[in-house]
């Protein structure tokens, strides 16, 4: 059988090959009108009106909702920009050198990727030894990957409430667990060092279950015979994981690794929830680049310098996906 | 994967650990709110409520209006889940089926968008909302979440599945091609569809920045948003607290409890995120 859309290639070499014939023998205008009509078939043929109305209007949303904003906040990056004021100055690259000398900017980055190498590695590291453990308990796997499923599908939020009591200095049930073993009570929102692993707790809680599903598909994508053939060789159980089951699973554990970058420098609501308010309850003022750039744009308004901090996250998520490429592409 | 008793043990033991660790604390988030003041700051503390009260569910129903957040996040849900699921699969039926002069173009600018996430352009978007004068609207919370660039991607993959030959067939028949996109299209990619509305509808319910940033009065409050400021300012009532974190999470469950079959697929074959 002749594939089906090489016929309408040769419908039109055919044509092409007659407007040669044409251009000799007749005149230019019959030429056009050739041309014309070839062009009008192509749109019956190929259904182009159809693929206009149908995707002209989703894509202009894609537009208006994506693509715009992302150029218009490198713009604005570029500007001294108030919403209600209408005196709105380029100023080039001012905004970034302010940038390099703001203190709670660079707090804010620093504890960003602290918490994020940290939530990424403990989750990444968790999800992955329960995926191959399930592995060996398959009849039952089913059943924990949905339990283990539960916090992911809960909302960050409550989540974060939830979190928030048990941690809590003086009735949380955590601090009841240290002491009833003998340990001392922890300021676990109050105090700046703990609080960093509040939040990575809360995280790698709230994210394992999705990454254990996700191995959970890899490895069972992983052929039997591979690991029987190994295990006839002799090889223990370690031998199997380094050698057999890891590298098998590389481009997966590429992928979470990157997904979990760009999940986790993005925490903004339990940091909301968990740390100091406005109305003074009790805890320390963790800073994150979400909440700065919520801060300048939403709280001070300063729209340009927010913008280029958001500039700067951007980047951050470029670079991830541009060294996911660069390993993909060298794997093939 | 691997058979040896002692690893089989360690499994069981270890994700029995992981998995009880990971349902306790809504267990503990079910029992605070079930408890009196005096109880939930008795010291030790104890796990049962000994006399249990659905006072703080009075309380945060009917003082805080809990039920209008509830119903403002499923109206942003719903719509946004069912644009998400027209546009979508819209766009990923002409991808998946169509030539045409700069497809490859187009998709690749959709494309590009997908891993930025939407702290990133979030200020352009509220500038845009705040320029028409449309904040505190459902229209404005629901603005951002009308398309989603990985839903086109899926929904590609998902129509790619079907044969050319029965669209074919029902060109033959006389169909156009929106009748093909109705009923042949819709119709036979409906587990795709299933696990992409779940998708959608978590998304749009859980998102927290957005609400926070275009919603200024109280009415208007979405589950997430009105939560997290309540817990803001009455930092010292759990019990209240808890009864609302009970009540925000109570739609997720409901929805992934009838629908797990469908949410564990969509991992599965694309790496959704539920």
């Amino acid at each position: 059988m002749i594939p089906k859309k090489h016929v309408p290639d040769l419908i039109r070499d055919g044509n092409r090959f007659s407007d040669k014939i044409m251009r000799e023998q007749e005149s230019v205008r019959g030429n056009l009108a050739a041309r014309f009509q070839e062009f009008r078939d192509s749109i019956k043929r190929d259904h182009l009106l159809w693929v206009l109305i149908a995707l002209g209007p989703v894509f202009a949303l894609f537009c208006i909702i994506r693509v715009y904003p992302i150029l218009e906040t490198i713009r604005l990056s570029f500007y001294r920009y108030h919403p209600t004021q209408r005196n709105r100055p380029f100023i080039g690259f001012d905004n970034y050198w302010r940038l390099l000398e703001d203190e709670a900017f660079r707090t804010a980055l620093i504890n960003t990727l602290q918490f994020c190498v940290m939530a990424v590695i403990i989750t990444l590291v968790l999800a992955f030894a329960i995926a191959v453990l399930l592995r060996s308990i398959e009849k039952v796997a089913p059943v924990y990957e949905l339990l283990l499923y539960i916090p992911v599908v809960t909302p960050w939020v409550p989540a974060s409430v939830i979190w928030k009591w048990i941690f809590d200095p003086v009735h949380g049930i955590l601090n009841y667990g240290l002491t009833s073993v003998g340990l001392p009570k922890l300021a676990w929102l109050q105090d700046e060092h703990v609080i960093l692993y509040a939040i990575v707790l809360v995280s790698v809680w709230k994210m394992l279950g999705y990454f254990v599903v996700v191995y959970g598909v890899g490895l069972r994508n992983i052929p039997d015979e591979l690991l029987e053939a190994s295990e006839l060789d002799g090889a223990t159980p370690w031998q199997r994981l380094i050698y057999v089951v890891i590298p098998m699973m590389k481009p997966i554990i590429l992928f979470t690794v990157i997904i979990a970058t760009i999940i986790f420098f993005n925490v903004f609501a339990p940091v909301y929830v968990l740390t100091a308010s406005a109305q003074g309850a009790p805890a320390y003022d963790f800073k994150v680049v979400i909440g700065e750039i919520y801060q300048n744009a939403f709280v001070f308004y300063r729209m340009g310098y927010a913008g280029a901090q958001s500039v700067v996250l951007l980047l951050f998520v470029l670079t991830l996906v541009f060294i996911q490429f660069t390993l993909f592409r060298e794997k093939r | 994967m691997f058979r040896e008793r002692p690893i089989v043990l360690t499994a069981y033991v270890v994700c029995t650990i992981m998995a009880l660790l990971a349902v306790t604390p809504f267990f503990w988030v079910l029992m605070t709110a079930l408890k009196s003041n005096p109880e939930i700051n008795a010291w030790p503390p104890h796990v049962f409520p000994i006399q249990p009260t659905l006072e703080h569910f009075h309380r945060i129903l009917g003082e805080e209006n809990f039920l209008r957040y509830i119903l403002n996040s499923l109206i942003i849900a719903l719509s946004s889940m069912t644009a998400i699921l027209f546009t979508s699969s819209l766009a990923g039926f002409i991808f998946a089926k169509y030539k045409f002069p700069g497809r490859g173009v187009l998709f690749a600018i959709i494309l590009a968008t997908a891993i930025i996430p939407l702290e990133v352009y979030i200020i352009p978007l509220y500038l845009m909302v705040f320029g028409v004068k449309m904040m505190n609207s459902y229209l404005s919370l629901v603005f951002p979440f009308v398309i989603m660039t990985f839903g086109v991607f899926f929904m590609r993959q998902v129509i790619m599945s079907i044969p050319d030959e029965l669209l074919e067939a029902a060109r033959i028949d006389g169909a156009n091609e929106f009748w093909i996109y109705v009923r042949v299209v819709l119709a036979l990619s409906k587990s795709g569809l299933m696990a992409l509305g779940v998708f959608a509808f978590s998304e749009a319910w859980a998102n927290f920045i957005w609400p926070l940033v275009v919603v200024t009065t109280k009415d208007m409050y979405t589950t997430e948003l009105g939560l997290a400021t309540y817990q803001r300012q009455f930092y010292i009532e759990y019990g209240p607290i808890s009864a609302g974190a009970v009540i925000s999470i109570m739609p997720m469950l409901i929805v992934f409890a009838l629908l797990r079959r469908h949410i564990m697929k969509g991992i599965a074959t694309s790496g959704l995120r539920g």
